[in-house]
């Protein structure tokens, strides 16, 4: 027995491994070194947006005015339930729930974990958001089960003539 | 003809700090620390030409 058919690459004269990829074997220690220099490029580069846009925030910062929005009248909600809305942009997706006869709460309704539309759940009194069985609290906002871990932004209100206004977005507390 | 595996370790490292300072940037984002964020993504810019200085020093030895 010779081993010529264990040379690589294999001598021409053999009918079973006569495929001939381009670059097959060739993930050595330097290819593969060069894969993972360009995975940190990849990330270098990724980060640029998520820097500009946070710089772009910075900048403009200084209290953020919102345009107080009509959400629903008080007559069109009764007490234990929810309406959806958009604030403080078109495509901010929030909820509004009256929780008792005067006190209402509205958060922007995109979960915290991928963004999914999180709902009102009447009688479990929770806020669940059904991509991953995320849960929040429906006084503060905080997540309370799944993998969500942020809260979910409040929006503040304002209640004037029987009508349920949208004001701002509370910050987070840097 | 050893060669060494030293810089391949040490470019998953860096790789594995890439992994964490990414989510660390996109989770500061959305908490809204914009200057974490900032920090966050200009580590990320600096651990390239960190990969690329192992990478340079480690092909040389041999291989
Ligand atoms: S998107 Fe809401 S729990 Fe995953």
């Amino acid at each position: 027995m010779t081993d010529k058919n264990n040379k690589i690459p294999f001598d021409e004269d053999n009918y079973t491994h006569n495929i001939n990829r381009n670059n097959e074997r060739k993930l050595d220690r330097r290819g593969f070194m060069k894969t993972l220099v360009g995975a940190a490029g990849v990330f270098a580069v990724s980060s640029l947006p998520w820097g500009a846009v946070a710089a772009k925030e910075l900048v403009g910062l200084g209290d953020k005015k919102y345009p107080k929005q009509k959400i629903v009248d008080v007559k069109a909600i009764p007490v234990g339930d929810a309406v959806d809305f958009h604030f403080p942009g078109e495509h901010d997706s929030a909820i509004l729930i009256r929780l008792s006869e005067n006190k209402y709460v509205a958060y922007q309704n995109a979960c915290t974990h991928l963004r999914c539309p999180v709902f009102w759940q009447k009688e479990e009194g929770d806020l669940l958001c059904p991509c991953h069985h995320g849960k929040f609290d429906v006084e503060t906002g905080a997540p309370t089960a799944g993998p969500p871990r942020r809260p979910l932004p409040e929006i503040y209100l304002k209640v004037e003539n029987d009508t349920v206004y949208a004001v701002g977005v509370k910050r987070y507390e840097a | 003809m050893k060669r060494s595996y030293l810089p391949v370790a040490l470019l998953l490292a860096v790789l594995m700090l890439n992994i964490i300072v990414t989510q660390y940037m996109v989770h500061q984002y959305f908490y809204q620390n914009y200057v974490s964020t900032i920090v966050a993504g200009i580590m990320n810019l600096i651990l390239f030409p960190l990969a690329f200085l192992i990478y340079k020093k480690g092909v040389n030895v041999n291989d």
